[in-house]
């Protein structure tokens, strides 16, 4: 793994630490009524929550609604939140499971939308799909962000995946959460997201893969 | 039936769990060492992990993506309407305290006001009214100690006054006339004298005090000798009833106009009528000359005594009734 990317999840698991801090402190003001501590509190997590559910549901318009569907329902609920678990595990939780939910509803019209634009990539986006994969050196993150049509080929490979194991995937590489987070966020127990987030990544693996073919 | 995604690879997968475990840092220090030990040694599991690697690069390379502005004001828009701030709570309770606190303030001015407006009327209605003016029934008045009662019989409005007509006739109908008029100039009833002269008679009605009255019938029996007949006529309280006393005497009219009530004024009247009438026709005219005042010792004319319980009162010196009005005509005829 190159450093930029173990940089990429230190720094946020190192976000994530100092969030606890500062969300007790939010949380409370918003309980009493503070809009000023709810706003920040929303600030706080709205892209990350967005991000994640983008990542998961694949749907800017999608993920929007989510994102404003969840902090609603957060904010609501605010008063329930009895903080066995921290406040952005809690977040999370609430996040995950509106977004699994919803593409519960829509399973079958997104795997449609999927087959439809499966043919749609140039010969140049699998090329640099297939030096990457092949490529037995250290691969560069940045010349992965770069490359606009593959950054779409792994998220539609990852479309493939199935909802449960693409969140493991999403809350791990994207959001950066460890396994015993995970296993909180989702409910699951630790060895399911180890087995879980094993077989996400084999699969991806041999989805992208068959993009090559 | 929904497939399981954690039962795809039940066995197999053990070296990639460990894999991306070592990948991840999920693994204990020993379970570390380990798999470096593995990757070492074999090949084939440096290129799975080299294989796991890429994808966790791919997945965590792709571009993190800001959430719409929209979605702040989205928010906000959704909480509007449903959880208001604990501030906007607070300022709510705390308004609608204000609010009912000044309802209940201008609730209480309101009754203690209405409260106030009814007692008022009831004050008006059921309050004791001050004694501004005259009783209008006598028999309600309290009459002063030591002052003579002037008891009007039950029901009547007010005392009757003395109210007569004084009938006179005589041959010297001038000279008469004459003392008359000097006598009522002498005496200041000028002004409420209002006589009529006719061709066989004078009219003289008199409103004037009793004491004015008295001295002027003193006077008058300077020339009672003068005259043919003297008669008395007394207005009763029936009103065209009267009284007459014929034959009579300046004295028997000073005692019937002193009377303080009609009662005992008709009551006297009434007695010095059948006196005189019996005078009249007793012979030797010793009786007359009693009354006419030539021998006063003969006969005294007996007082009205009160016979109820209340005992007579004296008249206090200077009380008001000698100022009292009384109306007595007098007719001179010839």
């Amino acid at each position: 793994m190159t450093e930029a990317a173990n940089m990429n999840i230190r720094r946020r698991q190192a976000s994530n630490e100092r969030i606890n801090i500062d969300d007790a402190v939010l949380v409370e003001q918003s309980r009493r009524g503070d809009s000023e501590a709810m706003e920040r509190l929303i600030l706080k997590y709205q892209n990350r929550i967005y991000n994640v559910i983008l990542k998961i549901c694949a749907d800017p318009d999608d993920a929007a609604e989510l994102t404003q569907e969840t902090f609603v329902k957060i904010i609501e609920n605010l008063n329930k939140f009895e903080g066995r678990s921290g406040f952005y595990t809690w977040a999370f939780r609430i996040a995950v499971n509106l977004t699994l939910s919803y593409r519960q509803r829509s399973a079958k019209l997104a795997l449609r939308s999927l087959d439809a634009e499966e043919e749609h990539y140039d010969s140049q986006s699998r090329q640099v799909l297939k030096d990457f994969l092949s490529d037995d050196s250290s691969p560069d993150p940045a010349a992965v962000v770069q490359n606009k049509e593959l950054c779409e080929i792994v998220v539609k490979a990852m479309m493939k995946l199935d909802d449960a194991q693409r969140a493991v995937v999403v809350l791990r590489d994207i959001e950066g959460m460890n396994y015993a987070r995970i296993a909180e966020v989702l409910d699951i127990e630790l060895g399911t997201v180890r087995s879980r987030l094993s077989r996400a990544r084999s699969k991806l693996r041999d989805i992208l893969e068959a993009f090559l073919q | 039936m929904k497939r399981n995604p954690d039962m795809e690879k039940p066995s197999s997968g053990s070296i990639d769990e460990l894999l991306n475990s070592f990948i991840d840092g999920e693994l204990m220090a020993g379970q570390q060492t380990e798999v470096e030990r593995l990757i070492a040694q074999d090949a084939k599991i440096a290129q799975r992990l080299r294989q796991m690697q890429q994808c966790k690069i791919l997945v965590g390379s792709l571009p993190d993506t800001e959430a719409p502005a929209e979605v702040l004001e989205g928010i906000k828009t959704s909480l509007a309407g449903k959880t208001p701030s604990a501030v906007e709570q607070t300022w709510d309770e705390w308004a609608a305290k204000k609010y009912f606190l000044v309802r209940r303030v201008l609730s209480a001015a309101a009754m203690i006001g209405l409260v106030a407006l009814l007692a008022a009327v009831v004050y008006t209605i059921v309050a004791p009214r001050p004694i501004t003016e005259e009783p209008v029934v006598i028999e309600d008045r309290q009459p002063p100690e030591k002052v003579e009662v002037i008891g009007p019989r039950h029901g009547v409005v007010t005392a009757m006054r003395f109210s007569g007509r004084l009938e006179l006739k005589t041959s010297t109908l001038i000279a008469v006339d004459a003392f008359i008029n000097r006598t009522i100039e002498d005496n200041g009833l000028l002004d409420s004298n209002d006589s009529a002269r006719r061709q066989d008679k004078r009219i003289y009605p008199l409103s004037c005090s009793r004491q004015d009255l008295n001295l002027l019938l003193a006077e008058l029996g300077n020339i009672w000798s003068e005259l043919n007949s003297a008669t008395l006529f007394i207005d009763t309280e029936v009103f065209g009833k009267q009284v007459v006393v014929d034959e009579v005497t300046p004295e028997q009219i000073v005692e019937i106009i002193n009377q303080n009530s009609p009662e005992k004024r008709i009551e006297l009247a009434k007695d010095f009528a059948a006196f005189n009438n019996i005078a009249k026709h007793v012979p030797g005219r010793e009786i007359m000359a009693a009354i006419e005042g030539r021998n006063r010792s003969l006969i005294t004319i007996p007082r009205p005594v009160l016979t109820g319980k209340q005992g007579t009162i004296r008249k206090p010196v200077g009380r008001a009734d000698d100022k009292e009005t009384v109306h007595l005509t007098i007719i001179v005829n010839w």
